[in-house]
């Protein structure tokens, strides 16, 4: 199984692209109002560089996956715990996305469809994907939905300029103060895309030496989306009401009128959100369980798919019957801690710990 | 054999799932809303008023809009919006859609008994609206018996009232506008009031219809402090910068006479007089004019007079505007929206107003100045007498 350059761009864009539109600019805009889109700036920052961190040490071991490169650096046991972690972080951006996609779906248009029926229709397909071609079909999936769904995405934003007031976002920083936007940051940057799947990814990059520029095009061209459409954002509907939207993209669509004529397009938007989050669910449920796999021994990782995604089914059902389960999203625990260790923290430890035995190679080498 | 059934099976629930069979609601199922009327219920509730196109009558020659109605108003009361909407769906052979929607109306009594700011949250948080539409009052009557009038060239009165804003240049009223100013600190929401008169139409008929009569000028409460005249309106929203087009009428100095124009390319800027001190505050307004009526002795192919034209026609916008002003002073409530620019333009400045700017906004001194260009006289220099 190998992924193209191409592809990799692809994979990443769509799956950064699909939590971007969906849960940080709404975090953000609650907290600092109309300097949300200084939080995502600072957000895209940070992730940019976390992304570059674990490119970094995906490169110093190219020919391993997570599971089975961190058992040399940290040791069996601890590797095993840590990559536990990971496998817990994928697991619960699969229930989240998934949650959020049904959910959506039960809320604007399918009011009175079961949404045991849609749950089981979109990871039926994921699972199927997963189980049929793997990262191959899905990389091959991505890189038809991709360039539609990015450059649609992107002329989205330019489709109301006659509601635009760019004077909306205005005064920068003085009414939120450096405190609501450092917050906002906190909250928001951890849901702005998940470079951790990069860990297990890179492992099937076709050319490595290339691949790690694809991912970050992929992750820039994300992140770019996310200022765009948080300015865009504010631009319309000023801070007060962005800062009350839980679906800020969605409401964005509602707003278009091109001419008096072209309105209610957003009926053509959340087929293509369903495609998103397609690929971002695919891209998970494949890189758990093959690192599922890895990690027990067990060498069917398609029968591991297909069991991860009963597990999963059930958990979603689950929490949908729990209000205190289904939104975490604001946890103090996960924001505080889970989401910076595993995306930060961790990645820079592998980094110098990494770093430090390729040293000491060489050195015995030399 | 076994397989390919299986297969068949699973592709077919999907494709009629995924495509949304199961929920689907043919169009011949759905009674478009067109108009939504909010009344006052003497016992604190409210009564909800759907204007419901009949579509069988659409499509039929302009003869359907005589005799027969194209439309129906179903109302029904309730606590709250979706109670009442419940009610009306209840009484319905079709299902009520409002997502195409292009009118609200909101009657006065409505706003002066009950806090309008309770409508918001039903517009905002159900998907089935769309902010694109308008919000309007409707003064002395109920927003039912708007709902209800006949329009001798439209099908339905709340597409006129749709229409007759969007042409004179007033697209900056949509209900996302009236909610934007109403959350906003520094700006109140100034909104389109119908009134029903009388208009007759021909020899035989006389019948009502409702027509723009101004605009309402609201405070943070929405709350209504006064009614603002069409020329009145005009000014305001000019001074606000929402307008896009103004005409004007003016009497010559020695009284023979009249010049008419029509103003495009708006713009207003705000500025203080002394810097950081914002109790003297200068409202400039900015247009270019086009001469279209002139029955004074001018003659307007004359540099000098169009340059005296042009130094007049600035004194007296300049005279009147400043009349306006201090009138929506006096009401404090800023639908102008000072509040909103000097709290972009000077924002530790506001943290101390913000908080009672109403009442500051009275204690403001704006001046208002007028920068008009005369750009053409039109296509006649003398006069054809």
């Amino acid at each position: 199984m190998k992924v193209s350059n191409y592809q990799m761009f692809w994979l990443i864009n769509i799956s950064s692209m699909i939590i971007v539109s969906y849960l940080p600019i709404r975090l953000a805009a609650e907290i600092s109002h109309q300097d949300a889109w200084i939080c995502i700036v600072l957000g895209s920052m940070i992730m940019m560089i976390a992304t570059w961190v674990i490119l970094r040490v995906c490169k110093q071991n190219k020919d391993k996956t997570l599971v089975n490169f961190i058992k040399d650096l940290l040791g069996t046991v601890l590797g095993k715990i840590i990559v536990a972690v990971y496998f817990l972080n994928w697991f619960m951006q699969l229930s989240l996305i998934s949650k959020g996609t049904v959910e959506f779906q039960n809320l604007v248009m399918l009011h009175n469809t079961p949404m045991i029926v849609i749950l089981i229709c979109l990871l039926f397909l994921v699972a199927y994907a997963v189980y049929k071609g793997g990262i191959t079909a899905i990389s091959r999936c991505a890189e038809v939905i991709g360039p539609f769904f990015v450059v649609i995405l992107f002329v989205q934003l330019f489709l109301n300029p006659q509601d635009m007031d760019i004077k909306r976002i205005l005064p920068i920083y003085t009414d939120s103060g450096w405190i609501h936007i450092l917050k906002g940051t906190f909250i928001s940057f951890n849901y702005l895309v998940d470079p951790s799947i990069i860990l297990m990814l890179f492992f099937f990059a076709e050319n490595k030496r290339t691949a790690s520029r694809a991912i970050l095009w992929g992750t820039a061209t994300s992140m770019l989306w996310g200022i765009l459409a948080t300015l865009v954002l504010l631009f319309v509907t000023g801070p007060q009401m962005a800062a009350n939207l839980v679906v800020p993209v969605y409401t964005l669509t509602k707003f278009v009128s091109i001419l008096n004529f072209v309105q209610n397009i957003d009926a053509f938007y959340i087929p293509l959100w369903l495609f998103g989050a397609f690929i971002k669910l695919a891209v998970c449920l494949f890189i758990l369980s093959y690192g599922l796999s890895e990690w027990t021994g067990f060498k069917n990782w398609k029968l591991i798919a297909w069991l991860t995604t009963c597990l999963w089914l059930s958990y979603v059902l689950y929490s949908s019957y729990n209000i205190r389960i289904s939104f975490t999203l604001k946890n103090s625990l996960l924001i505080g801690f889970f989401y910076p260790f595993i995306y930060i923290v961790m990645p820079l430890i592998l980094w110098m710990i990494s770093s430090i035995r390729q040293r000491g190679k060489a050195k015995s080498i030399g | 054999m076994t397989r390919s059934v299986l297969l068949t099976i699973v592709f077919l629930l999907l494709v009629l799932s995924s495509s949304g069979c199961t929920d689907f609601v043919e169009p011949n199922q759905l009674a478009f809303v067109i108009g939504t009327g909010v009344d006052h219920v003497e016992d604190g509730t409210m009564e909800v008023s759907q204007q419901i196109v009949i579509p069988s009558q659409l499509s039929g020659q302009a003869e359907s809009s005589g005799n027969s109605n194209s439309f129906v108003v179903m109302s029904a009361k309730g606590r709250g919006i979706f109670e009442a909407s419940q009610k009306i769906q209840k009484k319905m052979s079709r299902r009520v859609m409002t997502s195409h929607r292009i009118l609200n109306a909101i009657s006065e009594e409505f706003l002066i008994k009950n806090d309008g700011r309770k409508l918001f949250d039903k517009l905002n948080r159900d998907p089935a609206n769309n902010l694109r539409d308008i919000t309007v009052l409707i003064k002395g009557r109920s927003a039912k018996d708007y709902l209800m009038l006949k329009h001798p060239i439209e099908r339905l009165s709340s597409i006129s009232s749709g229409k007759e804003l969007q042409i004179n240049g007033l697209r900056r009223f949509s209900t996302r506008q009236f909610i934007l100013d109403s959350l906003s600190e520094g700006i109140r929401p100034l909104l389109p009031v119908l009134e029903i008169k009388d208009f007759k139409e021909n020899d035989k008929k006389t019948d009502p219809i409702a027509v723009l009569s101004g605009f309402a000028a609201l405070n943070k409460k929405l709350k209504v402090k006064g009614i603002l005249d069409v020329d009145e309106s005009s000014a305001v929203i000019w001074m606000a910068g929402k307008g896009s087009f103004h005409a004007i009428t003016i009497p010559w100095k020695n009284g023979k006479g009249i010049l008419a124009f029509r103003l495009t390319h708006l713009q207003r800027r705000i500025r203080s007089v002394h810097g950081n001190d914002l109790k003297r505050i200068i409202l400039t307004v900015k247009a270019q004019a086009y001469l279209i009526e002139n029955t004074t002795s001018l003659d307007m192919s004359e540099v000098d007079n169009m340059i005296e034209v042009q130094k007049y026609v600035n004194e007296e916008i300049q005279k009147e505007f400043q009349i306006t002003m201090n009138k929506v002073q006096q009401w404090e409530t800023d639908v102008i929206g000072i509040g909103e620019h000097l709290h972009r333009k000077y924002p530790y400045w506001w943290k101390a107003q913000k908080d009672d700017w109403d009442d500051n906004f009275k204690k403001v001194q704006v001046t208002v100045k007028s920068n008009i260009r005369l750009k053409s006289v039109g296509t006649s220099g003398g006069q054809i007498k």
